[in-house]
């Protein structure tokens, strides 16, 4: 199974892992970080094996909820947690409406090591339980993180480029 | 690739229709460079069939057939009405692809930029209370 795809972000916090974990697992504080420039609201988290994370993120008018079960949390060390990326708000798996072959399952693990007064995250996910498009999805998406979606975000960018200069004429 | 066309063509014959861009059919629609070339050309301005057609050592059927995968995937649309039936860019599904892949890439990124901000602000409210500061 080494020859799925894997999502990994490494970063290194100016802060004691003691603290860095508290921000992770406390849902008061991990509300005002986790989602970018949506409104986060955590429904419910249970913090212990079995447990669960009901996330609510929203932009306006839309709403879009993901399920977590905790796996492993080992404080202050480790979290392993199955992610549901997509689910209705009964929080019930279903496709992604823009993206159908993304995995709707996750295996996400984030580790937190001690660098003096300085904490280093390491996240990664990879697809469990994935049909074959689901990993295929996830791996062209993993390959062209950094250089955008492959040809495809090459020429959206061009074609956009090209529209606004269009507007600016 | 070339696989995934063919399924996406078959679930738009079979009445598959998506109420909004799908971005698997998108991208696969993208993943050919003469449709590439046609999306570029459309950015000039609308364009039938024949004037498509005459850079490319292509027949007007074949040119079609690719105008036929990129209007599936809501990429152009073209004139019901009129005999040569001008094919034009339609931006905003594009818009709403590169938004989504944007938010993709952004997520844990942006998320943990997020994070910089909390940890700091736990801190100087820690250092306060101990009358560090």
């Amino acid at each position: 199974m080494t020859d799925l795809p894997e999502y990994q972000l490494d970063r290194v916090f100016d802060a004691p892992r003691e603290l860095v974990w508290r921000a992770w697992t406390d849902p008061e504080l991990l509300h005002r970080w986790y989602g970018p420039g949506a409104e986060t609201i955590i429904h419910q988290f249970e913090l212990k094996p079995g447990g669960s994370w009901l996330n609510e993120m929203k932009w306006g008018d839309n709403s879009n909820f993901q399920k977590v079960v905790f796996q492993e949390v080992i404080p202050p060390e480790k979290l392993v947690w199955h992610h549901h990326s997509c689910t209705d708000s009964d929080w019930n798996d279903m496709v992604n409406p823009m993206m159908a072959d993304w995995p709707r399952l996750l295996l996400t693990t984030v580790s937190f090591e001690e660098r003096g007064d300085q904490t280093g995250v390491r996240l990664t996910q990879v697809p469990m339980e994935a049909t074959e498009a689901e990993i295929a999805c996830f791996a062209e998406a993993m390959a062209n993180m950094d250089k955008g979606w492959g040809s495809g975000y090459a020429i959206l960018d061009e074609i956009l480029a090209e529209l606004r200069g269009e507007d600016r004429a | 690739m070339v696989l995934d066309i063919y399924n996406h063509t078959v679930m738009e014959v079979t009445g598959y229709t998506s109420p909004q861009p799908n971005l698997d059919v998108i991208f696969s629609a993208l993943a050919d460079p003469t449709r590439r070339a046609i999306l570029s050309r459309l950015v000039k301005g609308q364009a039938s069939v024949n004037e498509i057609a005459a850079p490319f050592a292509m027949s007007q059927p074949a040119v079609s057939r690719h105008l036929k995968v990129l209007e599936r995937a809501g990429l152009i649309e073209r004139d019901v009405d009129e005999q040569r039936r001008p094919a034009r860019l339609k931006a905003e599904n594009m818009a709403a692809a590169v938004d989504w892949l944007s938010e993709f890439k952004a997520f844990w990124g942006k998320s943990f930029d997020r994070l910089d901000e909390v940890l700091l602000d736990i801190k100087q409210a820690e250092a306060k209370e101990t009358g560090h500061d």
